[in-house]
């Protein structure tokens, strides 16, 4: 089996995260280099305020260090694991203020903040050009109810009175929208 | 696929389920190999996602003030470590595959190896395994053994030495550079009651044993499992050895093994 450069990072990813099980400090700190930025970007989009997404950022990484040794890599990607340890605490933290989420939707022309390395701006503005046009691709429902399933902190049943359709309508909806992310963002010649 | 199961993997990456259907989806999953290639095919689009998200740079000094409220304790549980559970790795193989990790059997003239003891409940036999390379970094490592230790794990027989025929069989797969493993106990029972297992790599010579962490309560035990000690500069990899020893639950931090040893080494 040929491993791609996505699997070596996923494998690498889920080594950090079996050191901090055992309560190795030099993981947590190679882990946060790789998932502060994304995460504190999501938490900016979710709850809107730099403090605040500071505050839930920081709660984030303290549950990963104190759950990182029940964390099973045959669940979740170690990602997707502190994607939602993250989102549920924005969620928590919006729904004690009777708050709704900063933007429940993609960007659709904000572009990647300029960093420092050429290629990996290069990278960042290929991700963000794929994903605008994985997203154009999705019929407009799709893309409405798979946004709010990611961004609201809403339930289906939520989003189902939120667009004033039948819930299996939204279930059908979302299914649709992250089925056609996946064929548009991991088809290589898409 | 099937619709259904479909619109259930993306409820589950999206965390839409309830607990109890996540908790029963899980269980699908685990069972499920075509489920699980496609919850990581949406796993990698969410990533992405994410990853094209307008860039924030989180401010310095946050990490500074994560360790700070991190303290000095280590992470799980009041009772000292557990040792992580991997199950069978199957998502690190998934990533990983086989190829190319270790060479083979038979004793190591020179280069790089770890460590495989098979684990019975009398004693412990070493044998080394070189590997292909010497992987770079602890991650790489940790891939390392994470798949051999599965490969041992899924084919017995091609095992360096024999496990012991008796019930509460086992092995470790130890790499004496970063210190850290995998071991691997199969069918060893409940722990008494008011007692744990734990783990402890010892330096035959010196006695001196490090503890790599309990083993989780849950179950009867079985699994393969992920541990790491801390660095013992004068020890020979050698001259190294594994014990489970049955200690008090209620024992916060344990300097030496006390217990009865049901697994691997005597320790003297």
């Amino acid at each position: 089996m040929e491993r791609t450069l996505e699997e070596d990072a996923v494998a690498a990813e889920a080594a950090l995260v079996a050191r901090i099980g055992t309560g190795d400090r030099q993981a947590l700190r190679e882990l946060y280099g790789r998932y502060a930025p994304p995460l504190f970007s999501l938490a900016v989009r979710l709850v809107g305020d730099g403090g605040e997404a500071e505050e839930l950022l920081q709660d984030a990484f303290v549950k990963i260090w104190r759950h990182a040794g029940r964390y099973d890599p045959r669940k979740s990607r170690p990602f997707t694991w502190a994607v939602t340890i993250l989102r549920r605490g924005c969620i928590d933290a919006l729904r004690r203020r009777r708050r709704h989420p900063a933007a429940a939707a993609w960007p659709e022309e904000e572009p990647a903040a300029p960093t420092a390395d050429a290629a990996e701006a290069a990278a960042a503005g290929e991700d963000h050009d794929r994903l605008r046009r994985a997203l154009a691709s999705l019929p407009a429902d799709a893309r409405r109810a798979l946004e709010l399933a990611l961004f609201s902190g809403l339930t289906q049943t939520e989003i189902a009175a939120r667009l004033r359709q039948p819930l299996g309508t939204v279930k059908s909806w979302i299914r649709r929208g992250l089925l056609g992310l996946r064929t548009t963002l991991t088809d290589p010649t898409a | 696929m099937n619709p259904n199961r479909e619109e259930s993997a993306c409820q589950y990456v999206l965390d839409q389920l309830e607990p109890a259907e996540r908790a029963a989806f899980e269980r699908q999953l685990l069972a499920d190999p075509a489920l699980a290639v496609l919850v990581h095919d949406l796993e990698s689009a969410l990533a992405r996602g994410v990853g094209a998200l307008p860039r924030r740079t989180p401010p310095a000094g946050l990490l500074d003030r994560i360790e700070g409220r991190l303290g000095t304790a280590r992470p799980p549980g009041a009772l000292g470590r557990v040792i992580a559970r991997w199950g069978i790795a199957a998502a690190i193989l998934l990533a990983v595959g086989l190829a190319g990790v270790w060479k083979g059997r038979g004793p190591a003239a020179t280069g790089p190896y770890v460590l495989f003891a098979g684990l019975d409940p009398r004693q412990s036999t070493l044998a080394r395994v070189p590997v292909a390379e010497a992987a770079p970094g602890p991650d790489a490592r940790f891939v390392q053994l994470a798949s051999l230790a599965q490969a041992y794990w899924d084919r017995p027989g091609e095992q360096p030495v024999k496990e012991g025929g008796a019930p509460g069989q086992g092995y470790a797969v130890f790499d004496p550079g970063t210190n850290q493993g995998f071991i691997a106990v199969r069918r060893i029972g409940a722990a008494p009651e008011g007692k744990r297992y734990h783990l402890w790599v010892i330096d035959t010579v010196s006695g001196r044993a490090r503890e790599a962490g309990a083993l989780p309560a849950a179950g009867d035990g079985g699994g393969l499992f992920f541990f790491s000690v801390a660095p013992n500069p004068g020890a020979k990899a050698e001259q190294l050895n594994f014990s489970v020893t049955a200690e008090d639950a209620a024992a916060v931090a344990l300097a030496a093994p006390k217990g009865r040893v049901v697994l691997g080494a005597t320790i003297f």
